[in-house]
């Protein structure tokens, strides 16, 4: 699930950047040292959406650099048990498979694919169906529920199921070209 | 040991909640029947044994409010322990708990004897305990109850269809679990096969919570438990209904309960000391009539006689010449009591708010006080010796003025000795003074 909110962060700038530019500068520090991490409490940093304050420099004693208290919008992205998702299959294994939704790992694992869905190993791994209608396999898209999650500090990883109605793949390139 | 009160007019539990409320501790609170579908449980009945869950929740039914303490002696268990499955249970809003500070009787008493033989440096150090109780709540549990019956439900008909579970995953070798949450750490991409973190053996599936109890205890074991849960849900569920339509027994809050309990003693005449409810009345927190007493020992000291609070009754050998006190402050074993008799005095001591053995501190001090008293005592007589001449007047003084303190009747052995000897000294003072005037006399007449 995906939330705007407003964050927080000291922000330590060399006394280079200091001069006509210094927010811009700022600012761009800060995307770059933000955007794409994680933290367990809120989720996945998508994008910053914008600055809300930039408070009074300190500086550091000994080391010249200043810290700006830096107050920011941003898109933060959660996974949520029960949560439906739309992921890229990464890998295929005997085990399951694994995919992909932004930043988010997901691992299906077997007996959380339909019975129905066999293990076929190759050059292509893949879960097809008895009639063959249905394939997953690397790039194709699925659509799947999130059973369980783990959230370390910097780290979330989910594991979801496709044995639901109006789960399982939506879209798979290799099989439209 | 205190033993908690029984409930003089409890609010009587329809016997289809207490028939709940033990289906209740016994399936849903126990290890080996439900319990074990649900991993909260798991959490909960960790350290717990089955037996003391059990305990606790039919020890309650047999009460109303009970101090934890109590309950834990009455059940001969840790308080500790106890303290634990309430906590729990309080999570599970089984159980209404009510706490609040209040001073342990005999750890201030202690203080206070303690303050006074140092005299009066620590008599500030009184520790408030936190005292909890707790109560059963029938409405709640219905509630708790029905919500976890459904769950289960929920659950087990996840399971059957095997939805909703996480695979597990163990390796052969050194029998290390794993989760499909793991999944990304186990990985390997040489084989594409899940590889132990210590061992690097492969890990092969394991088979989910059914179906592995089955495959572990054959079919017939899997089945037979399968059917006894299905029979305490049922069970469960008749009894829930059947409650559906009674109306709850509701106990009152704890301040009500208490108030109600120690009028109740009240009316019985049930004046134990030991009682923590009903001899202390409505508020157990109130300061002890004794603790302002130090103080008092220290104006003795002093000489000065004020601050006393002049309300209660004062012990006997608190009062002193030319207080101003009413009878009732006196007591009415003022007129018999001796002082000499300190075991006396100690009995005087021993009512409501004060348990009657207070230890060998509370004795030295009393002892103490009334050494002081009489030292001063003496000192006086001496004074007055001195400034008068005739001895009968000062006897008479002394009597005029026991005769306002309490301390008329005291003619004890010490006191009539030490007395005697004023006397004795005066007397003999007295009559060397006449001897020297008389001599002055006759040196005069020779002169």
């Amino acid at each position: 699930m995906f939330f705007h909110i407003v964050l927080e962060r000291n922000m330590q700038l060399h006394p280079r950047f200091f001069g006509r530019n210094l927010r811009e500068n700022l600012v761009s520090k800060l995307m770059k040292d933000v955007e794409g991490t994680c933290s367990g409490r809120h989720g996945f940093v998508v994008a910053i959406t914008g600055i809300e304050s930039v408070g009074k420099g300190l500086i550091r004693d000994g080391t010249a650099f200043v810290t700006f208290p830096v107050k920011y919008q941003c898109v933060v992205f959660r996974p949520f048990k029960g949560e439906i998702l739309e992921a890229v299959v990464t890998l295929v294994n005997k085990m399951g498979f694994f995919a992909e939704a932004g930043p988010v790992q997901i691992f299906v694992s077997k007996h959380l694919i339909p019975d129905d869905m066999e293990f076929q190993a190759g050059d292509m791994p893949n879960y097809t169906t008895s009639d063959g209608s249905v394939k997953i396999q690397k790039e194709c898209e699925v659509r799947l529920k999130i059973i369980g999650t783990r959230v370390d500090a910097t780290e979330i990883f989910c594991v979801g199921t496709i044995k639901d109605d109006f789960l399982g793949v939506i879209n798979d390139p290799a099989a439209a070209a | 040991m205190e033993i908690s009160v029984p409930v003089q007019k409890a609010t009587v539990v329809p016997k289809p909640f207490i028939r709940l409320m033990r289906l209740l501790a016994r399936t849903l609170y126990d290890d080996n029947n439900l319990t074990t579908l649900s991993d909260n449980q798991k959490k909960s009945a960790k350290g717990d044994s089955r037996g003391n869950i059990v305990m606790v929740l039919d020890a309650l039914m047999r009460r109303q409010w009970v101090r934890e303490e109590d309950l834990a002696s009455d059940l001969k268990k840790n308080s500790k322990q106890v303290r634990k499955i309430l906590r729990h249970f309080e999570e599970e809003h089984l159980v209404t708990r009510y706490q609040r500070k209040e001073t342990a009787k005999r750890a201030k008493i202690y203080n206070v004897a303690v303050a006074a033989t140092a005299h009066g440096r620590e008599v500030d150090n009184v520790k408030l305990h936190t005292q909890s109780y707790c109560c059963l709540d029938y409405q709640h549990m219905y509630d708790t109850a029905r919500l976890r019956l459904q769950n289960i439900k929920r659950k087990l008909k996840d399971e059957l269809e095997d939805k909703y579970t996480l695979q597990k995953y163990g390796c052969p070798h050194c029998n290390r679990k794993y989760s499909a949450l793991d999944a990304l750490r186990l990985i390997s991409m040489e084989d594409d096969a899940f590889h132990c973190e210590r061992c690097n053996g492969v890990l092969v599936v394991e088979c989910d919570k059914l179906s592995s109890k089955e495959a572990v205890d054959g079919g017939d074991n899997a089945k037979r438990r399968q059917r006894q849960r299905l029979q305490f849900a049922e069970a469960l569920m008749d009894q829930i209904n059947r409650v559906k339509d009674i109306p709850f027994p509701v106990y009152e809050s704890f301040p009500e309960w208490e108030a109600r309990a120690a009028m109740d003693a009240r009316e019985n005449g049930d004046f134990n000391t030991n009682d923590p409810f009903g001899s202390q009345g409505v508020n157990g927190s109130t300061p002890m009539p004794y603790l302002g007493e130090t103080k008092v020992e220290v104006n003795l000291r002093d000489g000065k006689e004020d601050g006393v609070p002049s309300s209660k009754p004062m012990p006997q050998w608190m009062i002193r010449q030319g207080m101003n006190l009413t009878k009732e402050q006196r007591g009415e074993i003022s007129q018999e009591e001796k002082v000499g008799g300190v075991s006396e005095g100690e009995v005087l001591l021993s009512d409501d708010n004060k348990p009657s053995a207070m230890g060998n501190d509370n004795d030295t001090y009393l002892k103490e006080t009334y050494y002081a008293a009489l030292l001063q005592q003496l000192e006086a007589a001496q004074k007055m010796n001195q400034q008068e001449s005739t001895p009968d007047i000062q006897s008479a003084t002394t009597c005029s003025d026991r005769q306002v303190g309490m301390k008329s009747k005291r003619e004890d052995e010490e006191d009539a000795e030490c007395e005697e000897g004023a006397h004795v000294s005066a007397n003999g003072a007295g009559v060397e003074e006449e001897e020297e005037e008389e001599d002055d006399g006759v040196e005069w007449e020779e002169g």
